[in-house]
């Protein structure tokens, strides 16, 4: 059967389990597909960059329902801009995780990897971190600061 | 008047010190004038109205939306996923 908009694989969920990259690549891999991009966050311990600081740990919460209809919204805009892209996995991890574990995942697969799949990905990780309701609090040496985003959503997001 | 649930995440759930509330407000009542009603109920809550994300039933709501009954509404800064 030809993949259609219908039949293509979109996850999208919040969890407070480990992200298994494997079993996600798996379901969004299809007979067709030959290239798949990743992206995945993690905890970083150590930040250089900017105001300078380390991390204990970062606790992670959200707006469960709206997040997973929001992450629906990312994949149904990705389809509409990379119509090539088969298979879309996006899943933010929360709760207390530590540095260097894995946060978020945001995976596309297309046929070929010349088809914009780097590009699906990276949109897709770009609008998560506008407008799927998680946020973070970061736990320090020097105590605890919840870390504010900066986008505001227009009418229509 | 019509009843509604508000939920509170992140800076605004600490300064509320609750998870969520249920109030009734006037039918006619818009975004801006709920902004308004909780800044004057609680005033806890005024420093955060002025930069608060608002949500109806799970969408992002502005300014000049009328709240509709039994709506869900959703109030956080904005996010920080990822």
């Amino acid at each position: 059967m030809q993949p259609s908009i219908f039949n293509l694989p979109t996850i999208f969920s919040i969890t407070e389990s480990e992200i298994d990259l494997n079993d996600l690549l798996a379901k969004i891999t299809l007979t067709s597909t030959g290239a798949a991009a990743i992206f995945t966050g993690m905890v970083r311990g150590v930040t250089k960059r900017g105001d300078a600081h380390e991390t204990e740990f970062l606790e992670y919460e959200s707006y469960i329902p709206m997040a997973e209809a929001k992450m629906k919204q990312v994949a149904d805009e990705i389809r509409e801009k990379w119509p090539v892209i088969e298979g879309i996995a996006i899943v933010q991890r929360i709760g207390k995780l530590y540095p260097k574990t894995p946060t978020v995942l945001i995976a596309c697969t297309a046929a070929h990897r010349d088809t914009g799949v780097f590009e699906a990905a990276r949109y897709g990780i770009d609008r998560l971190k506008e407008i799927v309701p998680v946020w973070k609090k970061e736990i320090g040496p020097n105590g605890e600061e919840w870390v504010e985003g900066s986008y505001i959503p227009k009418p229509g997001e | 008047m019509n009843h509604i649930k508000l939920l509170f995440f992140a800076t605004i759930r600490d300064r509320a010190g609750t998870k969520s509330m249920e109030m009734d407000i006037s039918t006619d009542m818009t975004i801006h004038g709920l902004k308004e009603k909780l800044s004057a109920d609680y005033p806890a809550l005024k420093d955060s109205m002025k930069s608060v994300l608002i949500t109806i039933n799970r969408e992002y709501a502005f300014d000049e939306a009328v709240v509709p009954a039994n709506a869900e509404i959703g109030m956080f800064p904005p996010v920080s996923g990822g």
